[in-house]
């Protein structure tokens, strides 16, 4: 029965002091708002990283030849009959975590036209599949990606295409060792510029239709990788484990994540994440001093307050449990609305993504990979709960000092306050 | 077309295949392919040997090389330098889908893979490309006679040759000259495919050599920088020469003489 | 005015006598500064860091060529010619300069490298190896054997370049070169280290030698160079140290052209760009958070105070009186709280800068837009951030104050007083 009176006190004393409850819970709110704005934007620049370097590279999930992470030479490939079952089981498997999945064959060679000869690295892709898996198409600069029933089409970067001296249309030939062990010319025709702005890329890549490659490399139905792109990245732990025993004890195959076939972008990743770490420590530090500041400045002004409590019979723990709960409903209301304004803010601002390239001119290059410069928010339900709970608890903790102060208070001496 | 050119070039053999010689006589298709695979692998041949000196003007330096080659029909060869004095016995291997260098300075042998072959031969205008490639050139390019008549006093053949649909070459269009008197070329020059001309090779210095009629001297100059040139002299050369596979070794490659 | 002075005492006394509101919103204010401090510095520091990896490696934050040389790179374009340039007067010269704290000379050559049957194209880069170390990281990168000696035809690859030829520690490898007679020089040379960079470009395709020993090699006169790598004081005024030494060598009538790292590495310099604009808005947030803190604790305090100020009023001050008392209490409090704020953030800048914190238990290095990034947390610390996170601050408190102390004399003291 005391409990609800002391419940009872405690809201009218909320309600009572309006401007006071509202400037102490607005540290709350405004400071939980904030984590929430700034943590989903850390998320989706997470995503994003992620999101276009396994596009760039191997996907999320990869299978090759064991030995061909290390070597990267057409040797170590994945035969027809070895391509046929590990994209069907994957598909299996993966089901609707699947978002597409490309063959891509690989080899060394070189690329002569009129003006010079130039090493490269050519990747035989399916036109299709390619588009939708990576970004390359967007680079284009000139001419057109590959489509299906090309045949003697190749897609080169800006420095390749200046340093052969050939635009769309020109012919060059490209020269390598076959699976024989020849050497084997294959002529091609330019159909597309791109520029990815990494200049060992835009230097050295050429995609041509993975039929023709298999052709000319005499490795009919073969592939190099086979990469598999899932709906999210944190899908991929659990379907390399399944993958790799289903598959691995199998023939010469290998499964591999993203954070092993693409360390570069792992490593950018940690980079991202630490210093995202070592930001939202810091705001924290400050929200939470922002918080404790407010609430123990309010405490000074009323000392007459918890007095009256006391001289009208409760007892110092009563006293000090009601300002406790007191401090309390503040948090939580204060935690609702700072989740509300939070999301609200992210979302209606936002939802469409915070564009950077206002500081920038295009795309740029990290961990060995092209990031756009616009970053769509995501709601993580796990940081969102991890953030309201820091900010619940460092208000709850903060109402302990009040609480403690009103239950230690001697009346007499409080009464002669006049706050 | 063809098969016309097919018929009538089969009425033509059963005549007189001397009349090829004739200087009026219209020139079938067959037997021009005849006379361009014989220009293409004029100074290759089945097997031959040759004493050679090549001179390369560039921008920036010029030198003249002494060079003796052994060549067995495209997939052997062996060049060894002779003079300049500090760089002879530098000499380079090719059997097979393998290029070896050997350097006498440091008495060492380099395997080189076809990746790293740099575009010029030896520093000089011809592409590795030009001494190393297998296929006939009979069998990436179609021809037709542009020009048959008298240049200069001369009565020639004037053949376009353009790639095939899907040959692995990288010129545009290849314009040749041969003498109809002689079946001796005089120039052959390279476009690329916007019709730019890119390099001429011109030869001269007809004379026999090893039981047969060659020019002696091809010059090469690229089109964008007139003052550059390679010339190489053929001093000797024997053709039909005793050698076999065995003779493209690795042994061979670093023998000083 | 006598009365000023009586206000200031009396701003001077209230903040005595109410030591505990005082000393939590000082505490406030000063911890918010150096919240608002370190962030600026750590992000700076990352920056700096980035950079710094990016040019000190093998860079340089500032580069001189021969005019013709870039974009081809063609060997016979060296500085000054055919004839070079005396190199130790030019290297002099330049390293006279204010700015400039070193500079070292290079050449390069494309050739191959072969050990047993195994040939790999490389780029040779010919160093001095003793004036390299005081422009760039490079020879402490070398992981196995040590850095070159000139004369001894020694030579360091990178550690992926090593195992792709199959080579070890004092193994022969041999060096074939187009030279600038354009016969192929050849030697050979001692593998007497393998470096390691952590960027796949430098390890794999990078060959280093003494530049008297790559000059022979590809029958270059000694003075005969390609490029001068320069460091200097602030990477971020690269480009500004490179235009004056421009200007400066237009006195050599040498051709050359002088280009800062944000002209040779564009992409890194786009990437400091992009994280400028992420620093620019954590900052902001950071700021924007603390000094949200310091007002909301202005504001409850002075609003809890209108039953004094009434009192005052009641007594017979003005009401801009006490407006003045509020804003000298704020003047006094911001001033104590930044003083005592700085006291504690300097030291820890300082202390950070000098020992950076090491990440690499926690995350390894990496490339990132070229440059190779190690896990250490810097601090950079400039004069403008304090002053400006202090004068922020500073005014945040004083304005924060002032609006409830201004709203209270609007009241009548006799309400006031009723109200509680």
């Amino acid at each position: 029965m005391r409990l609800m009176v002391l419940l009872k006190l405690a809201m009218r004393s909320v309600g009572r002091n309006v401007r006071r409850s509202i400037l102490t819970s607005l540290a709350m709110v405004l400071g939980l708002a904030l984590l929430v704005f700034s943590r989903s934007l850390a998320e989706g620049a997470y995503d994003e990283m992620i999101d276009s370097g396994v596009r760039m590279g191997s996907g999320h999930i990869a299978i090759q030849n064991p030995e061909y992470l290390t070597s990267r030479k057409l040797e170590h490939r994945l035969e027809e009959e070895v391509v046929n079952l590990a994209s069907e089981m994957t598909q299996d498997v993966l089901k609707e975590s699947l978002v597409t999945w490309v063959p891509r064959l690989a080899v060394d060679g070189l690329a002569s036209s009129t003006a010079a000869a130039v090493p490269v690295r050519i990747e035989g892709v399916d036109p299709d599949r390619e588009r939708t898996f990576s970004n390359i198409e967007g680079q284009l600069q000139d001419g057109r990606y590959l489509e299906v029933g090309d045949r003697l089409h190749a897609y080169i970067g800006t420095e390749l295409a200046q340093r052969l001296d050939v635009q769309v249309g020109n012919r060059f030939v490209l020269t390598a060792q076959t699976a024989t062990g020849d050497v084997e010319g294959q002529l091609v025709r330019v159909a597309g510029i791109f520029q990815m702005g990494i200049p060992e890329v835009d230097q050295s890549l050429i995609h041509i239709p993975i039929d023709t490659a298999r052709e000319w490399l005499h490795t009919p139905g073969a592939a190099s990788t086979l990469a598999f792109l899932l709906k999210g990245a944190e899908l991929t732990d659990i379907g390399v484990e399944t993958l790799q025993l289903k598959l691995e004890n199998e023939r010469k195959i290998r499964v591999l994540g993203w954070q092993e076939s693409s360390p570069e972008l792992a490593a950018a990743i940690r980079l991202d994440s630490t210093g995202n770490y070592i930001f939202h420590s810091i705001l924290l530090a400050i929200i939470a001093l922002a918080i404790l500041n407010a609430v123990m400045i309010s405490v000074l002004g009323r000392r007459r307050e918890f007095g009256v409590l006391q001289a009208m019979g409760l007892t110092g723990v009563e006293t000090g449990f009601v300002v406790f709960l007191e401090g309390l409903f503040l948090t939580f209301t204060s935690g609702v609305a700072g989740i509300s304004a939070g999301l609200l803010f992210t979302w209606g601002l936002f939802r469409d993504g915070l564009d950077f390239s206002i500081f920038m001119e295009d795309g740029l290059e990290f961990g060995g990979q092209i990031m756009e410069p616009i970053i769509i928010p995501r709601f993580s339900v796990e940081q969102i709960l991890i953030s309201t709970l820091v900010i619940l608890s460092i208000g709850t903790i903060s109402s302990l000092y009040p609480a403690l102060r009103a239950s230690k208070l001697d009346v007499a001496e409080a009464m002669k306050f006049e706050q | 077309m063809r098969r016309y050119q097919t018929v009538r070039t089969l009425v033509i053999q059963l005549l007189n295949t001397a009349l090829l010689l004739l200087l009026s006589s219209p020139l079938q298709a067959q037997t021009a392919r005849e006379i361009i695979d014989r220009v293409d692998r004029l100074l290759r041949g089945e097997s031959s040997r040759g004493q050679i000196t090549m001179e390369i003007t560039t921008e920036h330096w010029s030198r003249s090389l002494d060079m003796e080659v052994w060549s067995l029909g495209v997939e052997h060869s062996l060049v060894r330098v002779q003079s300049p004095a500090r760089e002879e016995g530098t000499a380079t291997l090719k059997a097979g889908q393998e290029v070896w260098n050997y350097l006498p300075r440091v008495d060492r042998t380099i395997k080189v893979p076809p990746s790293l072959m740099m575009g010029s031969w030896m520093g000089s205008h011809f592409t590795n490309d030009d001494l190393v490639k297998e296929s006939r050139i009979v069998d990436d390019y179609d021809f037709e006679i542009s020009f048959e008549g008298e240049r200069e006093g001369v009565e020639v053949w004037e053949f376009q040759l353009t790639p095939r649909p899907e040959a692995p070459v990288v010129w545009g269009r290849i314009e040749e000259q041969v003498r109809k008197a002689d079946l001796m070329p005089t120039w052959i020059r390279y476009y690329d495919e916007d019709g730019d001309l890119v390099r001429t090779l011109t030869f001269s210095g007809y004379r026999t050599m090893g039981g047969r009629l060659v020019p002696a001297s091809m010059l090469v100059t690229p089109a964008d920088k007139p003052e550059e040139q390679t010339v190489l002299t053929y001093h000797e050369l024997d053709f039909d020469i005793s050698v076999d596979e065995s003779f493209f070794s690795l042994r061979n490659l670093r023998a000083r003489r | 005015m006598a009365h000023d002075r009586l206000w200031w005492r009396v701003a001077w006394r209230n903040l005595w006598r109410n030591r505990l509101r005082t000393l939590i919103t000082a505490s406030g204010l000063a911890f918010g500064y150096l919240g608002a401090v370190l962030m600026v510095g750590l992000s700076d520091g990352m920056l700096v860091e980035l950079i710094e990896n990016g040019t000190r490696l093998m860079l340089g934050e500032v580069q001189v060529h021969s005019e013709d040389y870039l974009p081809e790179r063609n060997m016979h374009r060296t500085i000054g010619g055919y004839e070079g340039t005396d190199l130790e007067i030019f290297l002099n010269q330049i390293s006279s300069q204010e700015d400039v704290t070193a500079a070292a000379p290079r050449a390069y050559g494309g050739g191959l490298l072969s050990s047993g049957e195994e040939t790999q194209a490389a780029l040779l880069m010919g160093i001095d190896p003793d004036r390299e170390p005081h422009v760039t990281t490079l020879l402490s990168r070398v992981v196995r054997g040590r850095p070159l000696v000139t004369g001894a035809n020694e030579i360091l690859v990178g550690d992926e370049m090593a195992e792709q030829l199959g080579s070890v520690l004092g193994d022969e490898i041999v060096v074939v070169a187009p030279s600038s007679d354009g016969s192929m020089g050849n030697d050979l040379f001692t593998l007497v280290g393998t470096f390691d960079t952590g960027i796949p470009a430098i390890d794999q395709n990078y060959g280093l030698l003494a530049l008297s020993d790559l000059q022979f090699l590809m029958a270059m006169d000694p003075a005969r160079i390609h490029e001068v790598a320069i460091t200097v004081g602030n990477a971020q005024d690269s480009p500004r140290i490179a235009e004056t030494l421009r200007e400066f060598l237009s006195d050599t009538e040498l051709p050359v052209q002088v280009s800062s790292w944000t002209d040779l590495r564009p992409e890194l310099a786009e990437m400091v760009s992009l994280m400028n604009a992420f620093h620019f808005i954590v900052v902001i947030i950071i700021f924007g958070m603390a000094a949200f803190g310091v007002a909301n604790t202005m504001l409850i305090g002075t609003f809890e105070r209108r039953r004094e100020f009434a009192v005052v009023r009641a007594l017979g001050t003005a009401p801009i009186g006490i407006g003045q008392t509020v804003v000298y209490e704020g003047i006094v409090l911001g001033m104590i709280s930044l003083v005592a704020g700085s006291l504690i953030t300097w030291p820890i800048l300082v202390w950070l800068h000098n020992s950076p914190i090491d990440l690499t238990q926690v995350t390894s290095g990496f490339s990132v837009g070229g440059a190779q990034w190690r896990p250490v947390l810097r601090v950079e610390y400039s004069i403008e951030s304090p002053i400006v996170a202090g004068l922020g601050l500073f005014l945040t408190s004083i304005l924060a104050a002032v609006y409830p102390a201004w709203k209270a004399t609007r009241v009548l003291p006799a309400d006031a007083l009723a109200d509680r």
